[in-house]
């Protein structure tokens, strides 16, 4: 009961009032969310195929992640603020919604996933940085971080038809 | 208006009719879009700022070009067919509003220049390591940002002004 009001509390705030109002702030802030989730999901899509071994294998591992971390951070915190907006515009019907929860389930998860392998495997990353192909827990991460954002993605996109 | 005829003729055709039966193929087709537009963004993103030289040169132009490019153009394939599935299924939602000619028009000069790019690095990335790169380079660095950046500003806003023009 006390969520609820806080959502209603929430979506009563002159800030998600005028975006759920007016005619083009919500397809606007809608606009950059796209724009930032682009960076943030190619950029983890290019490490992932790294450490599955499917492309860029004439580089190193760390290099790779070196280079495409700074896209993925700052992305994310723009595409995290912007859906933060747009949250907080319908905040009760989103909280509701199905689809909503599954992708943050997965983000979740996908987060978990990579803790795990920062403070794994990736730890000892100088000495499989060239390692054909990188080691099983290396692909495997991979792999598990490839799926669940694409499983981001695609309920994100679920949720514009059911929300 | 002509273009509302077409897209007319285009929905009743049998080939969309037989697609618009099955109401999962767009939102699954728009999901894929996002997919391959984000490997096609990045891969932009970071050859345009290699090209300008910002952030770590950790690899050659040349390295970069030659890895970066395929990537786009197989992005650009799939981004072709989800997008032409999408329009088949609604002709009308597309072809009467405006921003989705302006889409067009975009995806042609952006495509245009890449191509161009693309014959450009072939003969002289190689020269862009060892010296200058050229004002025409960072021009297309540029551009290929910005007219992507205006891309994804109409397909979004399709959604939200086609209804204006029915």
């Amino acid at each position: 009961l006390h969520l609820v009001s806080f959502l209603t509390a929430l979506q009563n705030t002159p800030l998600a009032v005028a975006i759920q109002s007016g005619d083009w702030l919500f397809p606007g802030i809608e606009t950059v969310h796209v724009m930032a989730l682009a960076i943030v999901y190619g950029s983890i899509v290019v490490v992932d195929l790294r450490l599955l071994g499917f492309a860029g294998r004439s580089r190193r591992v760390s290099e790779v992640a070196a280079e495409c971390l700074p896209y993925t951070w700052t992305a994310f915190v723009v595409a995290a603020i912007a859906g933060s907006a747009l949250f907080i515009s319908k905040a009760e019907r989103y909280f509701g919604n199905t689809q909503f929860e599954f992708k943050f389930l997965c983000i979740a998860l996908a987060g978990i996933n990579m803790l795990v392998f920062h403070r794994g495997i990736y730890r000892r990353v100088l000495e499989w940085d060239y390692t054909r192909p990188p080691p099983l827990s290396a692909r495997l991460a991979g792999g598990i971080s490839l799926g669940l954002w694409t499983a981001v993605v695609f309920l994100g996109r679920w949720v514009g038809f059911t929300v | 208006m002509m273009v509302v005829h077409w897209a007319k003729l285009l929905a009743h055709s049998r080939l969309s009719t037989a697609l618009q039966a099955h109401s999962w193929l767009v939102p699954l087709s728009q999901s894929v879009h996002i997919v391959c537009l984000s490997i096609l963004f990045v891969s932009v993103l970071m050859l345009s700022l290699r090209l300008m030289g910002v952030g770590r040169r950790r690899r050659s132009i040349a390295e970069a070009v030659g890895s970066l490019l395929p990537w786009i153009y197989r992005a650009l394939m799939a981004l072709a067919v989800t997008g032409v599935l999408q329009t088949l299924i609604e002709p009308m939602r597309q072809f009467v509003a405006p921003l989705f000619w302006t889409k067009m028009l975009l995806i042609a000069c952006v495509l245009a220049l890449t191509l161009a790019f693309g014959r450009l690095a072939q003969r002289s990335a190689s020269r862009w390591d060892t010296g200058q790169v050229t004002p025409v380079v960072r021009l297309y660095a540029i551009l290929s940002i910005a007219l992507w950046l205006g891309i994804i500003f109409c397909g979004r806003f399709i959604a939200y002004t086609y209804a204006l023009y029915l």
